[in-house]
C-alpha cells in the first residue's frame, strides 16, 4: 500500500470503489496500487460488486455517450444563459462618452436593452482546452484547441469573428438574425445549421453536416456567395481568388468533437500542428519531406504517450523525444 | 518518463504472470477465463498495438487487462443492441401489428428514462465537478490534462471524479 490508495476503513463501499477507480485510471497508479486493490476487492463481496457497479455505468455512458452529451447540453442551455448575462462594456470602450452616459448605457445594457455599439464577447481556449460553449441566441459551439471566438449578437445579426482557430457550430435558427462569421478574407452566412469551421496557418476549411452556409469574400458582401451544403467541404487559401469544393464524410471533420483526430490522406505536418496545439510537447516533423508523407487514420486523443504510439504504428514514423519537444522522423526500417 | 522496450515489458509479463492470473481470476471469478484474459495481454503485448513509452510498466499490465475486460462488456452491450436494433427492423418488415411490438415499445421506453436518469445524475454535480467529468469522460482528457485545462491540480481533479462516480452508482437505480 502506498499510502495514495484509498483507505479500508473511510466511506461506504460505494465511495471506496469510486477513489480505487479513479486512482487506478489516473497516469501515476502503480504496481503497488494494483497490489493493494486486490487486496481490498477480496476483504469483502460488496467491494467487488461496488467496482462492478462503476465499470457497467462508466461503459454505459460510453455507448449513449453522443446521445448523453446532447442532453446534458440541452439541460444546461437555460442555466447557462441565466449564469451569465451580457457583461458590462468596459469604460474603455468609450473614451469620448461623457463617464455620466457611459454609466447610462451601461444601465441600460444592465436592464437588457442593446445599444449600439456592444462590444463582443471574447471566447478562448489554450493549447489543449477544448469548450462547449451555449450562446445566448440557442446556437451551440464547440471550441477546438488554441482558438479564439469573438461573438456579438445583436438585434440584426449574430457575429462571429475567428482568427486561427477550429470550432463546430450548431447554429439556432432564426431568419431574422443571420448568423455571420469574419474568418481570414471570407465572410461565412448561416441562418440554421451545423458545420465545422477550421482556419488554421491561413487555410479556411469549412464542412457541412446539415443545412446550407453561404460564404462570400469578405470585402465583396453583395458577391455572389459559394454554397456549401451538407457533406460538401469547401477550403480556402487566404489571399487567393478560389475556392474548392469536395465531397466528404462530414462528420470526419467533427471527429475532434468526440476526441478523435480523422485524416484521409493528409500530410504529416498537417497532423503535427494539429497535435501540437493538443498537447503540451511541440510536435514537428524532422525536415518538409517527412512533412510530406500522406496519413490516413484516426487518433484517439486520450494523452499524448498513446497518440504517438499509434502515430508510430500507422504511419512508419518514430516519435523522438527531444529537448524542446517531439521530432517524427521517418522509421529507418520497416517493423 | 521511462523508455521501457517491447521486450522488457514481455519479460515482465513473464515474471508477473502468476499474479497477474490471480488478480484476474478474482475479477472474473473464474480461473479459466483469467487465463484466457491473460493470454490476450500477451498477445497485445506481442504484437505492434503496444509499444514502447510506459511510465509505470506494472500498472500498465494490469490496466492492459482490465480494459481488455471492460471492452469485453462494451461489446456485450453492442450486440445486445444489435440485437434489438434487427428485431425492431425485422418486425418493421414483417408489418404485422401483433409481432413483438409491445416488448420493444416498452425495452425503448425504459431506454429513454435510463438515459433521462443518467443525464439527471450528471446535471446534480456541483458545476465544476461535471466539468471535470464530462472534460474527462466525454471529451477524453486524462486527469493530467483536465487539470491544465482548469487550472486545477491533479489530485483536485481525482477528487472531483470520485465525487462524480460515488454521486452516480449511489443516485441511479
Amino acid at each position: 500500500m502506498t499510502g495514495r490508495g484509498p483507505g479500508q476503513g473511510q466511506g461506504g463501499a460505494a465511495e471506496q470503489a469510486a477513489a480505487w477507480f479513479v486512482r487506478l485510471q489516473g497516469e501515476t497508479a502503480t504496481g503497488e496500487d494494483w497490489l493493494a486493490f486486490e487486496r481490498w476487492l477480496a476483504a469483502a463481496p460488496a467491494h467487488a460488486l461496488a467496482y462492478e457497479r462503476l465499470e457497467s455505468l462508466w461503459v454505459e455512458m460510453d455507448s449513449d455517450a453522443p446521445r448523453l452529451v446532447a442532453a446534458l447540453d440541452a439541460a444546461q442551455r437555460p442555466a447557462a444563459r441565466a449564469a451569465h448575462p451580457p457583461a458590462r462594456p468596459p469604460r474603455w470602450l468609450w473614451p469620448a462618452i461623457g463617464a455620466p452616459l457611459a454609466a447610462g448605457l451601461a444601465a441600460a445594457v444592465w436592464l437588457g436593452v442593446q445599444p449600439h455599439p456592444q462590444p463582443p464577447a471574447i471566447y478562448q481556449t489554450a493549447p489543449g482546452e477544448v469548450r462547449q460553449l451555449a450562446l445566448a441566441d440557442g446556437t451551440a459551439v464547440r471550441l477546438n484547441v488554441a482558438s479564439r471566438l469573438a461573438v456579438t449578437l445583436s438585434a440584426d445579426a449574430r457575429r462571429v469573428q475567428m482568427a486561427d482557430g477550429e470550432a463546430a457550430f450548431d447554429v439556432a435558427h432564426d431568419a431574422a438574425r443571420p448568423f455571420l462569421i469574419q474568418v481570414g478574407d471570407r465572410q461565412v452566412r448561416v441562418v440554421g445549421t451545423e458545420f465545422d469551421l477550421r482556419h488554421r496557418d491561413g487555410e479556411l476549411r469549412l464542412t457541412v453536416r446539415r443545412g446550407v452556409v453561404e460564404l462570400r469574400p469578405a470585402d465583396a458582401p453583395d458577391a455572389a456567395p459559394a454554397r456549401v451544403t451538407l457533406g460538401q467541404q469547401l477550403t480556402h487559401r487566404d489571399g487567393e481568388t478560389g475556392v474548392q469544393l469536395a465531397a466528404v464524410e462530414a462528420d470526419d471533420a467533427f471527429g475532434w468533437t468526440t476526441g478523435q483526430l480523422v485524416y484521409r490522406d493528409r500530410p504529416l505536418s498537417e497532423v503535427a500542428a494539429d497535435l501540437s496545439r493538443r498537447f503540451a510537447s511541440p510536435i514537428r516533423t524532422a525536415d518538409a519531406e517527412t512533412g510530406r508523407i500522406r496519413f490516413t487514420g484516426v487518433l484517439v486523443t486520450d494523452n499524448e504517450a498513446a497518440v504517438l504510439r499509434r502515430l508510430e504504428a500507422f504511419s512508419g514514423v518514430r516519435a523522438e523525444h527531444v529537448a524542446d519537444g517531439v521530432v517524427l522522423r521517418r522509421a529507418r526500417a520497416a517493423r | 518518463m521511462e523508455r521501457q522496450g517491447r521486450s522488457t515489458l514481455v519479460d515482465l509479463y513473464f515474471e508477473r504472470r502468476a499474479e497477474l492470473v490471480r488478480f484476474f481470476t478474482l475479477r472474473l471469478r473464474s480461473a479459466a477465463a483469467a487465463e484466457d484474459l491473460v493470454q490476450d495481454i500477451y498477445v497485445r503485448l506481442a504484437s505492434a498495438e503496444v509499444d514502447a513509452e510506459v511510465r509505470n510498466p506494472v500498472s500498465y499490465l494490469y490496466r492492459l487487462g482490465s480494459n481488455l475486460m471492460l471492452d469485453r462488456l462494451r461489446g456485450e452491450r453492442r450486440s445486445a443492441a444489435r440485437d434489438a436494433a434487427w428485431r425492431q427492423t425485422h418486425r418493421t418488415e414483417l408489418g404485422g401489428a401483433e409481432v413483438a411490438e409491445e416488448p420493444d415499445a416498452v425495452q425503448a421506453m425504459a431506454a429513454r428514462q435510463r438515459l433521462a436518469a443518467v443525464v439527471t445524475a450528471i446535471a446534480a454535480l456541483s458545476p465544476q465537478t461535471q466539468r471535470v467529468f464530462r472534460m474527462h469522460k466525454f471529451e477524453g482528457l486524462s486527469h493530467s490534462e483536465v487539470a491544465a485545462a482548469l487550472g486545477i491540480s491533479r489530485s483536485a481533479v481525482e477528487k472531483h471524479m470520485i465525487a462524480a462516480l460515488r454521486h452516480l452508482s449511489e443516485t441511479l437505480p
